[in-house]
């Protein structure tokens, strides 16, 4: 297993996908660094009348740039996870490397979980240079949370888009070709995501309730279908500890419902998403141990 | 099933939903012997191949491989295997697949410090070997492939066209390759469509078509070899022809495929003739007669009866593509 995972990094480092992400990264946080720049207090009256730093106004504006930062990372890192993986078994058994390998002494569950291990380890490692990037980011500019067992928390919320992801895309891997899962991947990522989006406004529309119904309906479906975006907002809801500070910052304005509330997710939701993982991992294993090549 | 067995299937069928694959295949392998499989396209040899290695699951059957059943890690540990269509990781230098393939067969790293680059040049790449996959033409990958079926140095050898892409050298080079392993005392299993190397290579040989097995048996056996004799003759006209098929009571003829003149039979110039001898007695009795009516002998040659002509003969007229009605 170790031989196959140690094989994935060298595929990721070898085809350049890590280069070229991380090169993209620098951009974008070059970018964000300008805008943190121009949101952050530096340029806006965060002073307040007797020349004090105005903390909740600080904080304010770096929990925006923070949602800023993650809305674009969240996006990133979801489709790091996709295309290095989407073609981790159909992809390999199209070109015939699958056919050279598997008749090797290797049990099938040892392939897929060190192909699986191998991805999932460079999505989080990459997921920890983002988040602390856009921290940093952030910090240099505006208020940040400090507390560290909150923001491991964070992370680990963060990064488990990488695995959740990562499970899908291979058990899609066992079924369709690898273009046809990149699709399939790309498009159930969006309309978990628009799911999401649809619920933050939403949330802000003053309708009925039995309007409503029909739309919740949908918008629920969409994230069962992919709970990503639902992590995201957990994340940023941990981050920016919005149960506690919500009496005291804005957090539920129109503006930030947009990038990242909006419903949050249920403890329920959450284990759901847990076992909606696990279950991908397990089927796409399974799938893998009786695919014929 | 009998232990001296290295291949034992029992009635090993796939179907696949398309109606392809193979159905009851009953073969035995013995230790140390060369099998050739043979087959027109699409007759369901590589789904064969891949079941025995344990990349397909058969829909009804059963095989071992030196009495381990097949798809296990105890009978994947007995064989090499060198797939007809296959590419290995084009990010790779071919010593990093050779020495990936030896991780997964758990060989020592020491063991494999030794082993790769003997084979890298006993295949015929060499510093080649550094070079990443990329930039390997068809013959390079053959020849990579070759280097990685042999890595753990296996029992068994399942070699799916393992020349289709090599120019004669290269041909020459694999099949003295495959004659060494035979001569160490390892089971090859090949598949080819070059039926020069498997007359030259195996012992045995099946016919599969349409999934299912034609014929097998030695190569002798099912060739049913006679052997044909040529004599290139000068004064032949049609009645000495006809004095020659009286005096001996075989079916003399023109050579087929010879370039013998429209005029030869007129006595004015040499032409070939051909007829299928039980032994050399008979073709020097065939010299003496032609001497005697007075014809002049230019040339008397042997023609074996091919594997080729067989393969034809035994697949014609019979449908060879797997249509469903």
């Amino acid at each position: 297993m170790i031989t196959i995972m140690t094989m994935t990094w060298k595929e990721l480092l070898r085809k350049r996908v890590l280069v070229l992400t991380l090169l993209m990264t620098a951009v974008f946080l070059l970018a964000f660094w300008f805008v943190a720049d121009t949101l952050g207090y530096r340029n806006m009256g965060v002073f307040n009348r007797s020349g004090d730093i105005d903390l909740i106004e600080q904080f304010t504006r770096g929990a925006f740039i923070l949602m800023l930062g993650f809305f674009f990372g969240g996006f990133v890192l979801a489709f790091l996870a996709i295309f290095s993986s989407f073609s981790a078994i159909a992809g390999e058994a199209e070109q015939g490397v699958m056919q050279a390998m598997l008749p090797r002494p290797i049990p099938r569950w040892k392939w897929f979980a060190g192909r699986w291990l191998g991805f999932v380890s460079l999505g989080v490692g990459y997921a920890l240079v983002l988040f602390v990037s856009i921290l940093a980011v952030t910090s240099a500019h505006a208020g940040i949370p400090r507390d560290p067992a909150l923001l491991l928390r964070s992370f680990l919320l963060f990064a488990s888009v990488v695995p959740l992801i990562i499970s899908v895309s291979m058990l899609g891997s066992g079924f369709f070709s690898a273009l046809g899962n990149g699709v399939f991947m790309t498009m159930l990522y969006g309309a978990g995501w628009l799911g999401g989006m649809i619920e933050k406004l939403s949330g802000s529309l003053d309708l009925d309730a039995h309007l409503m119904q029909p739309l919740n309906t949908i918008t629920g479906l969409m994230s069962l279908a992919m709970p990503a975006d639902a992590i995201q907002r957990q994340m940023l809801a941990e981050l920016l500890s919005f149960d506690q500070l919500t009496d005291f910052v804005p957090l539920t304005d129109n503006i930030f419902s947009l990038f990242a509330f909006g419903n949050l997710p249920s403890a329920s939701f959450m284990i759901y998403t847990a076992i909606y993982g696990a279950g991908a991992f397990a089927s796409g294993m399974l799938r893998f141990q009786r695919k014929d090549l | 099933m009998s232990k001296a067995a290295a291949i034992e299937a029992v009635n090993l069928t796939k179907q696949y939903d398309n109606g392809r694959g193979c159905r009851d295949v009953s073969i035995r392998v013995g230790k140390g012997e060369a099998f050739g499989f043979l087959g027109p396209n699409g007759a369901g040899k590589s789904t064969f191949v891949k079941m025995l290695v344990g990349l397909v699951t058969p829909t009804s059957g059963h095989a071992r491989l030196l009495g381990e059943p097949i798809g296990t890690l105890a009978a994947k540990r007995h064989i090499g295997y060198l797939p007809e269509l296959y590419r290995y990781q084009e990010w790779l230098s071919g010593e990093e697949v050779v020495r990936l393939h030896a991780k997964l067969c758990g060989i020592q790293r020491k063991v494999a410090d030794e082993r790769v680059p003997r084979l890298l040049e006993e295949v015929g790449l060499g510093l080649r070997g550094r070079d990443r996959v990329k930039n390997y033409s068809k013959g390079m990958q053959q020849r990579l492939g070759l280097a990685c079926a042999l890595v753990n140095d296996p029992a068994i050898v399942f070699l799916d066209e393992p020349s289709s892409a090599l120019d004669p050298i290269g041909r020459r080079e694999v099949r003295t390759i495959l004659a060494r392993l035979k001569a160490q005392g390892k089971t090859i299993f090949l598949n080819s469509h070059l039926l020069e190397d498997v007359e030259a290579l195996c012992d045995r040989i099946a016919l599969l078509n349409n999934g299912v097995i034609l014929r097998h048996g030695s190569v002798s056996e099912v060739i049913h070899t006679r052997t044909r004799w040529l004599f290139k003759v000068g004064g032949l006209s049609p009645l000495l022809l006809e004095a020659l098929r009286e005096a001996t009571g075989l079916p003399i003829r023109l050579a087929a495929g010879r370039e013998n003149a429209p005029d030869s039979l007129n006595g004015l110039a040499p032409i070939w003739m051909e007829a299928e001898l039980d032994n050399e007695e008979q073709a020097g009795w065939m010299n003496a007669l032609i001497i005697e009516q007075g014809m002049t002998l230019y040339e008397v040659a042997k023609a074996k009866e091919r594997l080729e002509e067989w393969f034809v003969e035994a697949v014609s007229g019979l449908s060879q593509r797997g249509e469903r009605a």
